[in-house]
């Protein structure tokens, strides 16, 4: 499991992303994406490599227009 | 009739009662309008009163019904939608500065067919800012308040339909839930909705959430209701990409038909007590419904309820990534313009990765496995609507709701149809929701279920004081 995320790689990923993000509002952002990061993590935990995802693109759909 | 009497028909009175000429849609309109401008001060379910559109089309259907032009039940029936369903030449904020004076061009699907269907549209509803997060306190519009208490929250994001509904301001609403939005307000405010198999009604027109999670469904004050609304609103749609070509039931037939030798699931088990677990009071009156359902003919089984609990992790990875993706640049350019609360939760789905979207996808794939293959020897799955009761503003924190379990989320991630009936009150008089969940597009199941239970007792009757 990848190490927890600090405040200045948070700054960084922000800057990167574009978003004009103050330091007050990256401290107050750092619990939430912890725990967002986290759910992920564990999601890893709960299948094989056999598991698709359950995103599938149809061409039908767009036939049916 | 006495204006508050009026105000609390259910639909299925109310047209009974256009029919016999006891009231007129104007009637019912002018009732209805004269309430929300006496009560809705104090609870803020509104944010737009169309009061002269409504007018106009109560006067429409009036001269319709009299010249024998009935459209069906739902003709000259005063509704309101969540501020979410875009709605020709009438302000759609999703209760955000970001939308504040928007006016869309065009009708959401589901808004055209309750057009058709004849129903008359008080306004546009408040709710959580872009149906995320919690109640704002820094949106332009007040937080929705609850009618059994309005120093208490209503839930959401469907607050202003749940409000609403329970305060006598409207017959039936449109919400919308991507993890519990239409449950979670109905459970709090006393009240029914169902957000139905995702694809059976179209999200067109609809400002999305999350693409993969969204679905659109009915509020109202009973089941019947629900079910009518249900009727006018699901079918296939071309302009929605996810919608299903699948035909759809006579939602009122087999309503009546009882639930003797159901098989309900309850997935207690690794789910109830998940961290903080399910309040207390709560899990009573949960366990005084399901005997409620025992006394019809139904028959208790206990699952498994971990693929319920992980569901969770999986259905807020997926909406906060697809919900970032779809305010990404407004995010980025006008950050400050969203409300604190909804802002960090959807800021959440910046940090995450392509792969972590994709597991949660993977997730969802082996979770759904999971959940449906206990159909086998269930009919339908029972659980609390909500964890615990609306909870005081004042005391509100928003990183308890992490902490309990989701009871929504699971029928979100698989797209079960799922429902909110009342089921009692806690000693405090904030009501308890039950949830009812079934197999796919087998919303007649669950409806029907809803049903039985809800003639089984009166909560459904009972009406918060707020003269």
């Amino acid at each position: 499991m990848a190490k927890e995320i600090t405040i200045e790689e948070l700054r960084t990923m922000a800057r990167r992303a574009g978003l004009p993000l103050p330091d007050d509002e990256l401290l107050r952002l750092l619990p939430g994406v912890k725990r967002a990061q986290s759910q992920a993590a564990a999601l890893r935990e709960l299948f094989t490599n056999a598991a698709e995802p359950a995103t599938i693109f149809t061409t039908f759909k767009i036939d049916l227009k | 009739m006495q204006n508050t009497q009026l105000c609390y028909l259910t639909i299925i009175e109310a047209a009974a009662a256009l029919r016999k000429n006891d009231v007129s849609p104007v009637d019912l309109t002018e009732a209805t309008l004269k309430r929300i401008q006496a009560i809705d001060s104090n609870l803020h379910a509104f944010i737009t009163v169309t009061a002269d559109l409504a007018l106009q089309q109560a006067r429409q259907a009036e001269q319709e019904l009299s010249a024998g032009k009935d459209r069906g039940p739902l003709h000259g029936i005063p509704i309101a939608l969540k501020d979410l369903y875009m709605t020709k030449g009438i302000r759609t904020t999703c209760h955000s500065a970001v939308l504040e004076n928007w006016v869309p061009d065009y009708d959401a699907t589901t808004v055209t067919k309750l057009k058709e269907a004849g129903a008359i549209l008080l306004g546009k509803l408040g709710m959580h800012e872009f149906a995320f997060g919690g109640p704002s306190v820094d949106a332009p519009f007040p937080a929705v308040r609850n009618p059994w208490n309005t120093e208490h929250v209503t839930g959401g994001s469907s607050s202003g339909c749940g409000a609403a509904l329970a305060a006598g301001l409207c017959f039936g609403a449109l919400g919308s839930d991507t993890g519990g939005s239409i449950r979670t307000p109905s459970a709090h405010c006393g009240v029914v909705g169902i957000k139905p198999t995702y694809g059976r009604v179209s999200r067109y027109g609809i400002i999305p959430l999350s693409w993969s999670l969204d679905h659109a469904g009915p509020m109202a004050r009973c089941v019947e209701d629900c079910a009518l609304l249900l009727q006018a609103i699901a079918g296939f749609d071309a302009k929605d990409p996810a919608s299903a070509m699948v035909a759809v039931p006579d939602f009122l037939c087999g309503l009546k038909d009882g639930i003797a030798n159901l098989r309900i699931g309850v997935p207690r088990a690794a789910w109830f007590d998940e961290n903080l677990g399910v309040d207390e009071e709560t899990e009573t009156v949960f366990n005084q419904a399901l005997e409620v359902l025992k006394s019809l003919g139904a028959t208790i089984i206990d699952i498994d309820g971990r693929p319920f609990s992980l569901a969770r992790k999986a259905n807020q990875t997926i909406l906060v990534c697809e919900a970032y993706a779809y305010h990404e640049k407004t995010l980025q350019e006008t950050p400050m313009k969203f409300g604190s609360s909804v802002r960090r939760r959807m800021l959440e789905g910046a940090f995450l990765s392509a792969a972590d979207y994709l597991t949660a996808q993977r997730a969802r794939s082996m979770l759904n496995e999971r959940i449906r293959a206990n159909f086998s020897q269930v009919d339908i799955f029972a659980a609390p609507s909500a964890p615990r009761p609306p909870e005081a503003f004042s005391t509100m924190d928003p990183n308890e709701q992490n902490l309990r379990p989701s009871f929504t989320n699971p029928f979100n991630l698989t797209g079960l149809p799922a429902i909110s009936v009342p089921c009692g009150f806690t000693q405090g008089n904030l009501p308890v929701g039950l949830q009812i969940a079934a197999k796919p597009f087998e919303e007649s199941t669950v409806l029907r279920v809803a049903h039985s239970y809800e003639q089984a007792t009166n909560w459904h009757d009972q009406r918060p004081v707020l003269e």
